[in-house]
């Protein structure tokens, strides 16, 4: 079988696998049992030997979210002080200790952290903040913050792994648009959002002649060889991963909700060899400057449900102590409450690291509730590159200077 | 289809040889490399006139266009959504509506003097300018592919775009088309003039002072925003500059402001005091500032490099770099002999700059256009939403560091994107197509509850007004002095109400007549006319031979004749299979 024929660094001709697929062999292929050979990753650790399976997850909560009102100060009288309607009073926090509690819908992440898997990390900002949640994202993607970056966070960790890009399919981008996060050097990284719908929009008599897209075996300069092994993938990602999502178990399952996060769990099902998934949170309640208790209880009930849920998937599926999940705003919200009931844009916030292998409990300094900065803002304890830096290098086990531009020191977050 | 040449690069060591090439080495398919470059591609009479033309000839075609006529460029209709009572237009809703708390009035609207949601005319005033703005922007980028789809001057708007790429605003921080349209305006004018010029003409431009907030750079207050992108990005590159100059340099350009279309300079917060700026000392303002920054010799080369790697190839070496910033520094940074050299050299017509280059969204759409024989940018698809979907928002760069460009143009999804939008331009789905600018997407649910009754408490509910929870209900109660949701609403149907429409015409083009009078006669003489017509790169034999066996089995025979008076479809969707084809892609 010819390299092109094979499915990207899989083993199995794209033909090979639709016949499998096809004859319901089903999903055996991806966990490497039966007959057949496996499909992905963990099927060729032979020659993955080099890679830990070490996965992260990013989930981007874009909108801004309200980091007081998520991990509550219910023990200090000033968070009243600036909140006195929207406040989350003490009988309805989720408590942690004596000052700190979870707002009240996020039992799923509350348990977690019970259980010593959730790391939370306060005062997350960067100096000369952005209010625009536009600017500030850009500033989170690039990891560059008042400066700019052609390629993303995400993008240069895949390059400090893999520097040649030889690893296919490294990054995952569940969106309907790529990431400025997951923009790389030398990798690809596959973008999708439905699964059912990630492929060619094509007549029916066009089908076979759309198979010879990618016949090119002489390509003409590396421009050319990138564009033919980019349709190749194309062609290739787009049916492994609507063969891995009609094989999914967890989409059967009608207590599970999962926002995107169940594409992610998909892939991590089939073995898929992504190491980094980046998925940003669709329709954001996050955004809370009128009437805010609402939507915001219902968005994060939505996702602490979905993040408990996707670790459920992660122990069903075996992989639980590979993956690790990061989650972050492009902005907290200022701390006292504006007359419209919801709070505007602010400065530092709070993220969330989750994982069997994350050493849980409280990181970085709560910002003051007194000495506020900027006009009623939050000062940032942590920069959000340090949070990046532990991720890069504890977790993922890459030169995280390499990627950031320079050290910054890591919180230590990880169980050895 | 003998006497149609195609890809044909020259020598392998021709690159990074600035020589121009010889009169000799002239051709069809170098003419049709120039063309694909220096502009965005065209049918065979226009590359026909260059290659007419000679190299020296086609080049100075391309670069000194000034004389040319260019009769079919129309200046942007503007839909009327602006007036002057909306500057300043505030920086936030909050802003917008603490304005009116302060002094009774907002954005020229009044506070209502009594009632429930006193501030709600307020509120929505400052939602119709953000949807107003956005929509015409949409209008505003179809108009801008229009011209470059139109121009006679491929060049001016090719560099235009390059320019708007590399100093980079968007109009989501913007939020004033009208400032985006001067800035076209500037891109188009200094498109290949003095770039030092227009350097000091984008730093005094007012969208470029308001997306890199000039206006919180105030003596004793500096912001380094500016500055440090005028260095890090515009000019130098970083690492060749310290953090002081960034400071220094900041310093150099306080009090310079905006007053809605006008630079304008404070002299009362202008910090006149001595500075030191990469290593001179004087008492610097910003035009001091930009002078120093391109007296500096990594300038030169910094600009020469995104300008070959824009145009040409991403790959670049040090000493061509060095070669190109030294043509570029020594002509007083006038763009035209560096165009010039460029477009002339044996480097450019070497193998390596062949099938180099991977058109981008914006330029790949005008390609399509040309390769078709289109002369009218079309309404369906839209043409904003085909660009999205390949990776391209006109006016809303990603970042202050514009697209990143070359590789990062092509992923999986966004490949695909390229094939099923240029199956939307051949085979439009007229039936299917929605004007998008005439939903407010998810909002449209209010609209509708507006229209059948409810309240603005109710229509905006978080859940449905037939579901409400005692807790819902509560929170409506409250007389709130405006609702910023519905005001999202409302201001898209006021601006939407005064939108100029976006004519919503197929793109209008004939593949038989053009396939005919090719005078290909069999199904494989008519795909290799269309692939030699719109593909630089060859396709694999296998490709193509699929492609014949594809129009072959569609027709129902191989002989043009036969099915002339039907192959129509059969022939779009070919070009389809063509534009989705890898090699389509790259120039």
């Amino acid at each position: 079988m010819s390299t092109h024929d094979k499915l990207a660094g899989c083993g199995v001709s794209r033909r090979d696998m639709l016949r499998i697929g096809a004859g319901g062999v089903g999903f055996s292929v991806f966990g490497g049992i039966g007959p057949v050979p496996a499909v992905f990753g963990r099927a060729s650790e032979a020659t993955a030997a080099s890679t830990s399976g070490k996965i992260l997850v990013v989930f981007e909560w874009f909108g801004g979210n309200d980091g007081l009102n998520t991990i509550v100060p219910y023990g200090d009288s000033m968070y009243y002080k600036h909140r006195p309607t929207i406040g989350i009073r003490e009988k309805d926090v989720l408590k942690i200790d004596a000052h700190f509690g979870w707002q009240k819908s996020m039992g799923g992440m509350k348990r977690m952290y019970d259980e010593g898997k959730v790391a939370i990390v306060q005062g997350v900002g960067y100096a000369q903040p952005s209010f625009s949640h536009f600017t500030s994202m850009s500033f989170w993607h690039t990891g560059a913050p008042n400066g700019g970056n052609e390629y993303g966070w995400i993008g240069r960790t895949a390059t400090a792994l893999d520097p040649a890009g030889a690893r296919p399919n490294m990054i995952v981008n569940v969106s309907d648009s790529q990431s400025l996060a997951v923009k790389a050097e030398n990798h690809v990284p596959l973008v999708f959002l439905d699964p059912t719908k990630f492929q060619r929009a094509a007549f029916a008599q066009e089908r076979a002649a759309l198979d010879l897209l990618d016949a090119q075996t002489a390509p003409l300069g590396a421009a050319h060889a990138y564009a033919v092994e980019v349709t190749r993938s194309a062609a290739q990602a787009s049916e492994v991963v609507r063969l891995a999502w009609s094989k999914y178990k967890g989409k059967d399952n009608v207590d599970l909700r999962l926002l995107d996060l169940d594409k992610v769990a998909a892939l991590i099902e089939a073995d898929f060899p992504t190491k980094l998934y980046y998925v940003p949170l669709r329709n954001s309640l996050f955004d809370t400057h009128v009437n805010q208790a609402a939507p915001h209880d219902r968005q994060l009930e939505y996702c602490s449900d979905a993040i408990s849920g996707f670790f459920q998937e992660m122990k069903r599926i075996g992989r639980a102590d590979d993956v690790v999940m990061y989650v972050h705003s492009e902005f907290g919200r200022r701390v006292p409450e504006n007359t419209s009931l919801g709070t505007d844009h602010g400065t530092a916030q709070v993220n969330f690291v989750i994982g069997n292998a994350v050493k849980g409990g409280m990181y970085g300094a709560p910002p003051s509730l007194t000495d506020l900065v900027l006009d009623g803002n939050l000062e940032n304890t942590t920069d959000f590159r340090q949070v990046y830096a532990t991720l890069i290098e504890e977790w993922m086990g890459a030169d995280a200077a390499r990627v950031l531009g320079r050290k910054f020191e890591t919180l230590k977050m990880f169980r050895a | 289809m003998t006497g149609r040449v195609g890809w044909s690069p020259g020598p392998a060591h021709w690159k990074d040889d600035l020589t121009p090439i010889a009169a000799a080495d002239w051709s069809y398919d170098r003419a049709a490399h120039l063309l694909a470059h220096a502009g965005f591609g065209g049918a065979p009479a226009e590359i026909e006139a260059l290659a007419g033309a000679g190299p020296d000839g086609a080049v100075r075609a391309l670069v000194h266009y000034e004389r040319i006529p260019n009769p079919k460029l129309q200046p942007f209709v503007e839909s009327g959504l602006w007036d002057p009572s909306l500057n300043p237009f505030p920086e936030s809703r909050p802003e917008a509506t603490d304005r009116a708390l302060a002094t009774g009035a907002s954005m020229g609207v009044e506070r209502k003097p009594a009632g429930k949601r006193p501030l709600q005319p307020v509120s929505d005033r400052f939602f119709y300018w953000l949807r107003a703005t956005m929509l015409e922007t949409r209008r505003l980028g179809y108009w801008w592919a229009g011209r470059m789809l139109q121009t006679t001057h491929p060049l001016e708007e090719k560099m235009a775009l390059l320019w708007h790429g590399h100093f980079a605003t968007h109009e989501n921080k913007v939020r004033d088309y009208r400032k985006m349209l001067q800035q076209i305006a500037l891109f188009e004018k200094a498109a290949t003039g003095n770039i030092r010029d227009l350097a000091i003409r984008v730093a005094q431009n007012p969208a470029m002072l308001y997306f890199l907030d000039a206006q919180y750079n105030v003596k004793g207050a500096a912001n380094e925003n500016f500055a440090r992108e005028v260095m890090e990005l515009f000019t130098m590159g970083v690492g060749n500059y310290s953090e002081k100059d960034v400071r220094e340099g900041a310093r150099a350009f306080t009090g310079w402001y905006f007053d809605d279309l006008s630079f304008k300079i404070d002299a009362a917060k202008h910090d006149d005091g001595p500075k030191t700026f990469l290593g001179r000392s004087g008492n610097f303002d910003g035009v001091d500032a930009l002078k120093i920054i391109f007296e500096q010799p990594v300038t030169a080369e910094y600009l020469a490099g995104k300008i070959y790697r824009f145009l040409v190839r991403d790959d670049l070496s040090q000493e061509l770099k060095k070669k190109l910033g030294a043509i570029l520094r020594d002509s007083g940074y006038e763009l035209k002999p560096l165009l010039t050299a460029i477009f002339s050299s044996k480097d450019f017509y070497s193998q390596a700059s062949y099938g180099a280059h991977i058109r981008g969204p914006v330029e790949h759409t005008v390609a399509m256009m040309k390769h078709l024989g289109v002369d009218t940018m079309p309404g369906v698809p839209d043409f904003n939403q085909a660009t999205i979907a390949m990776g391209q928002h006109l006016l809303n760069p990603p970042s202050v560091a514009g697209w990143a460009g070359g590789t990062a143009w092509i992923t999986p999804g966004l490949l695909i994107a390229r094939g099923n939008v240029a199956r939307d331009v051949l085979i439009p789905d007229i039936t299917g197509f929605r004007d998008w600018n005439f939903s407010a997407g998810s909002d449209d649910v209010l609209g509708r509850r507006l229209r059948d009754g409810y309240d603005i408490g109710a229509a905006t509910a978080v859940n449905d007004p037939a579901n409400m929870t005692a807790f819902d209900r509560a929170a409506l109660e409250r007389d709130e002095k405006f609702n910023t949701r519905i005001s999202g609403y409302i201001g898209w149907e006021q601006a939407a109400r005064k939108l100029i429409p976006t004519p919503r015409h197929a793109a209008q083009f004939d593949l038989t007549k053009m396939v005919l009078e090719s005078g290909a006669a069999s199904a494989g003489e008519a795909v290799d006319y269309l692939l030699w017509r719109m593909v630089r790169v060859p396709t694999a034999t296998a490709t193509r031979e699929g492609f014949v066996a594809f129009l072959t089995n569609e027709l129902g025979t191989d002989t043009l004749e036969r099915a002339k008076s039907y192959m129509e479809d059969a022939l779009r969707m070919v070009v389809h299979l063509i534009m989705s084809t890898p090699e389509y892609q790259i120039v």
